[in-house]
């Protein structure tokens, strides 16, 4: 039967070319869309590696005008301060790259023959507990290692990964801007939002010899404080500043925010496959309804010939069915060559599963375009079909 | 072969109901050749199709081939149509995406023969209708003769009991006509054949066994 509905197929090649083009065309599409979410919602499944919840950030604007001498009594003095508040469990201090920020600083530099890269906050000793980082070998930082002999580093677990694979490096002296000493080893530090592929990443610690300027306070605040905390904060942070120029982030708002530019155009994207999808369903639905109503004499003839209703049945769906698979057999012909070529920089398994769930939606809207139909056809009395045609 | 008792056939409709076969007796042995003849709306096509099981009776008892097949369901009536059946058509009825061998192997496609068996029986059954050249031809590059005698081999190609057999000439100028008409006479007298044929067409029906006329639903005595 199978043969039998080819040759149908092919002896139709110029009236099904344009069924045709349009389920590869979908399928092109639907792919396209697919391989977007599945990678999208991959880098959503990895951890983000810190906390969200009852967080607020402090940025401030004019501590890069202080002298180092100012800025440091300064932060100190807001660190106590801040800490006096009732509902504030814990303070910290990061340089620019902080969470939902937009700031990168990144470093490459060779390392006993490797060439290692990464991108890097620097941080105060308190900054992994007020985050709730989760620290998976060694330890964090502690007070005393802003004076120690080498300084530390905490780099993240795609680094160590990528670069010691197997390898036990606490307490190891690595190269990455001069000698540092990995002390611990953090999950993951998705600082730019959920939606962030794992990277590289690194925590060094502020020492103040340094050029970094700290200019956000991290709050892990208790979770009774609202929105009207905000104002305590304020109060504070200007008595201390005596200036104006600071902004309180709510951590849960930024993510949202962060998160909803990648939901928009995933959930737009996908609207429009589902459009897609109603509209080949609509077009598939109208033309086997009209090509059944044209071969209603084949129809009777086939009944008078020994068809049952089923093969009737069969023999539409498969013929939608069969040519649906040819186009969708010549779209992964292209489709394929994207993870084959590596056309884009992104994990192979991601467009392999969008070739198969595409291919699998197609199939499922013609298949239900395609029995009702057919159901139809099969219906047809047969006397009526032949005295008709 | 064929035993048809008090068969009606009433077509209902909100407002109206038409009687198209009143009381309709009949009676067909093994490799007759009977004809069907009466003005058109006489009920002549619901008859063959009753008889050719396309249709159902309203009340009566069809027989054919020695089964009852009143009880019968859609499975076993197709099953039945394809195995003891060939039907010729007024409009030949040729799928015109199929060539014409492909054609010819339809019936056998429902009866799962096996593709090469397929073939060679279509083959006979085109070179007995004198086509075998034709076999890779599309209907629409046959005269209308040539393609009714494609739909004769298609109705023979399963070797049926009987053929039945709607107007076979009614498309057909007298000299296609004659050489289809040669082609049934010549499967009922040589394959001993049973075969219903419809006509309008007096000197068709004179090359019969026996004539049957109807006239308004019924049969004329």
């Amino acid at each position: 039967m199978i043969k039998h509905i080819f040759k149908l197929i092919w002896n139709k090649k110029g009236a099904n070319f344009l069924v045709l083009l349009e389920i590869f065309l979908a399928f092109l599409v639907l792919f396209a869309v697919l391989s977007f979410v599945f990678y999208n919602l991959d880098r959503l499944s990895n951890p983000l590696g810190f906390e969200i919840e009852n967080r607020k950030y402090v940025l401030f604007g004019d501590l890069e005008e202080m002298d180092s001498l100012t800025r440091v009594q300064s932060l100190d003095l807001m660190k106590r301060s801040l800490e006096d508040l009732d509902l504030v469990e814990q303070v910290a201090f990061s340089n620019d790259v902080r969470p939902f920020g937009g700031s990168n600083y990144c470093h490459g530099n060779d390392d006993m023959g490797y060439h290692i890269e990464a991108c890097y906050g620097v941080v105060d000793h308190n900054f992994i507990e007020t985050n709730g980082m989760n620290i998976i070998a060694g330890r964090g930082f502690l007070e005393e290692d802003v004076t120690a002999a080498f300084e530390p580093i905490i780099p993240n677990k795609h680094f160590m990964d990528e670069f010691y694979p197997g390898q036990d490096m606490i307490d190891s002296i690595i190269q990455f801007q001069g000698e540092k000493q990995i002390i611990g080893v953090i999950e993951a530090y998705k600082y730019n939002g959920e939606f962030e592929e794992s990277d590289n990443r690194a925590l060094l610690l502020d020492r103040s010899e340094d050029d970094y300027v700290l200019t956000t306070a991290f709050l892990k605040l208790d979770p009774s404080a609202d929105i009207s905390f905000e104002e305590e904060i304020s109060n504070t942070v200007q008595s201390v500043l005596k200036t104006s120029s600071f902004v309180i982030q709510d951590a849960p708002l930024l993510s949202k925010r962060a998160n909803l530019e990648t939901w928009i155009p995933m959930v737009a994207l996908l609207s429009i496959c589902a459009f897609l999808c109603i509209n080949i369903a609509l077009g598939l639905f109208g033309v086997l309804s009209y090509s059944i109503s044209k071969r209603k004499g084949e129809v009777g003839l086939r009944r008078a010939i020994g068809a049952s209703g089923s093969s009737i049945i069969q023999q539409f769906t498969m013929e939608i069915v069969l040519l649906a698979s040819l186009a969708i057999l010549a779209g992964i012909l292209f489709a394929a060559q994207v993870p084959i070529l590596d056309l884009i920089d992104v994990e192979d398994n991601i467009f392999y599963r969008g070739i198969i769930y595409a291919a699998i939606i197609i199939l499922v809207v013609v298949t239900l375009c395609a029995l009702y139909p057919s159901i139809q056809a099969s219906r047809i009395h047969p006397a009526t079909a032949l005295h008709e045609d | 072969m064929i035993e048809l008792q008090n068969v009606n056939k009433v077509y209902r409709t909100k407002t109206i109901e038409t009687t198209a076969l009143n009381d309709i007796n009949l009676s067909v042995p093994a490799g007759e050749f009977l004809s069907i003849m009466g003005p058109s709306g006489c009920g002549k096509s619901t008859l063959l199709n009753i008889i050719g099981l396309l249709d159902e009776p309203s009340n009566g008892s069809v027989n054919i081939a020695g089964t009852s097949v009143t009880s019968y369901n859609g499975k076993k009536i197709a099953s039945f149509r394809n195995e003891k059946l060939g039907f010729i058509f007024q409009s030949f009825h040729l799928i015109p995406d199929l060539s014409v061998v492909d054609n010819v192997e339809l019936p056998l496609l429902y009866r799962k023969v096996g593709s090469k068996q397929r073939r060679m029986m279509a083959e006979a059954a085109l070179e007995s209708v004198g086509l075998k050249n034709r076999m890779s031809h599309y209907p629409n590059q046959l005269s209308g003769g040539q393609k009714q005698r494609v739909a004769i081999a298609r109705a023979i190609v399963g070797n049926p009991d009987i053929i039945l057999a709607d107007e076979p000439t009614g498309n057909l100028d007298s000299v296609m006509g004659n050489e289809v008409m040669d082609i049934l006479t010549g499967l009922n007298s040589n394959n001993n054949t049973t075969i219903v044929m419809v006509t309008h067409d007096e000197n068709m029906a004179k090359k019969t066994h026996k004539l049957m006329r109807l006239y308004d639903g019924a049969q004329v005595k």
